[in-house]
């Protein structure tokens, strides 16, 4: 550290390696502050030097504030300023207003959940839509074979496949004339 | 002075009734003779000073409210703000700072309450009186020490300019200036 009392050598005063290392050091500092590159880091004897020289530069108009740098301190002060005034109303929430905002989304769970359970319910409770059944001919519909058969008597029972032959023929009239209107199989 | 007091005191009654962005004109016009004048003559540290004129302008529309006008420009209580904040910065410091705690006494400033002129005219006093009280800390220092000083730090020549002039070599020179520095330092803190 610089002693304060220490006295200062005479300017023709040979300089110690140290005093020689110092100086140069100093200078550089010195050189770096006047291109407006002041160092960060520097010892706390050269800060309190730098002090020395930068107060003389000040006054003599030699340390002026840049015209950016002044309009962005300007900016961060009034951002400062007015960002504090204009947030300072809301840290106190008021009471009812602080529960109402506890109780919001519990609130919007719940109306979700009754919605969900009037949609079910009504799905649940909805009579099932009337079928409509398709319009056919009789003889292209499933139907009974006693109109082309009968009653079957005793002495006809071997007649098995001429009966056969007969529903089948009756059958497939009816595949005709459907293919023939141009429907499905 | 782009200025007028007329004009200073509608945008300060504008900024208390609530529009504190009226405050913006009358914060960049005074930023610069804060800084320069009050403020770094100071502190001597360009960072430091910078952040003490944010503080400076921040707290001064925060307080707006407060201030009450008397017919003369805002900057007397501008600056009043700004040596308090600078008070602040040395009372927190914990290591000596002898010029600066010599730099930090009030410069007595007078001028013409009436005039709307008198910022200009305070800022210029007040330089005017640290440049005399260097100039009274430089008298006593060795010819050669107050050459150094004035060469490198007043006009800002390169040091090879300096030692050009002064007759040496560069490492010469560097010497000088640093033993200058340091005599000025004792000296302006035992003048006080």
């Amino acid at each position: 550290m610089i002693d304060d009392d220490s006295s200062v050598p005479d300017a023709d005063a040979e300089p110690t390696p140290a005093e020689l290392a110092h100086a140069r050091r100093f200078a550089e500092v010195v050189d770096k502050t006047l291109l407006g590159r002041p160092p960060a880091a520097m010892s706390a004897d050269d800060r309190a030097l730098l002090e020395v020289a930068t107060v003389i530069r000040a006054v003599h108009g030699n340390a002026e504030l840049a015209a950016p740098a002044r309009r962005s301190i300007v900016e961060d002060a009034l951002r400062q300023a007015i960002g504090s005034a204009s947030s300072s109303p809301s840290v106190v929430v008021p009471i009812a207003r602080a529960r109402a905002r506890r109780w919001l989304p519990w609130s919007v769970a719940g109306a979700t959940s009754l919605v969900a359970a009037a949609a079910l319910a009504v799905l649940w409770l909805r009579p099932p839509a009337p079928v409509h059944e398709a319009r056919l001919p009789d003889d292209q519909r499933s139907r009974s074979a006693d109109a082309l058969v009968g009653p079957i008597a005793r002495e006809r029972a071997g007649d098995a496949s001429a009966r056969i032959d007969e529903i089948f023929a009756d059958r497939l009239d009816g595949f005709r004339a459907r293919r023939l209107q141009g429907g499905k199989r | 002075m782009e200025l007028e007091l007329a004009e200073e005191q509608q945008l300060v009654e504008e900024a208390q009734q609530g529009n504190l962005d009226a405050m913006r004109p009358i914060l960049e016009r005074y930023a610069t003779p804060l800084y320069s004048t009050v403020i770094l003559p100071r502190l001597g540290d360009a960072a430091t000073a910078e952040e003490v004129l944010r503080d400076t302008l921040a707290t001064a529309v925060e307080k707006i409210r407060r201030f009450t006008w008397q017919g003369k420009t805002i900057y007397p209580w501008l600056r009043q703000i700004a040596i308090n904040k600078v008070f602040d910065v040395h009372r927190q410091a914990k290591r000596s700072r002898r010029l600066a705690d010599a730099m930090v006494h009030e410069v007595a400033v007078v001028s013409d309450p009436e005039s709307h002129a008198d910022a200009q005219l305070i800022a210029d006093q007040e330089r005017a009186a640290h440049r005399e009280r260097i100039a009274g800390t430089m008298d006593q220092l060795g010819e050669r020490y107050r050459l150094a000083i004035e060469l490198r730090l007043v006009q800002e020549l390169s040091r090879e300019e300096c030692a050009r002039r002064l007759g040496v070599t560069i490492g010469t020179f560097d010497v000088l200036l640093f033993r200058a520095v340091r005599a000025f330092r004792k000296q302006f803190g035992e003048a006080q």
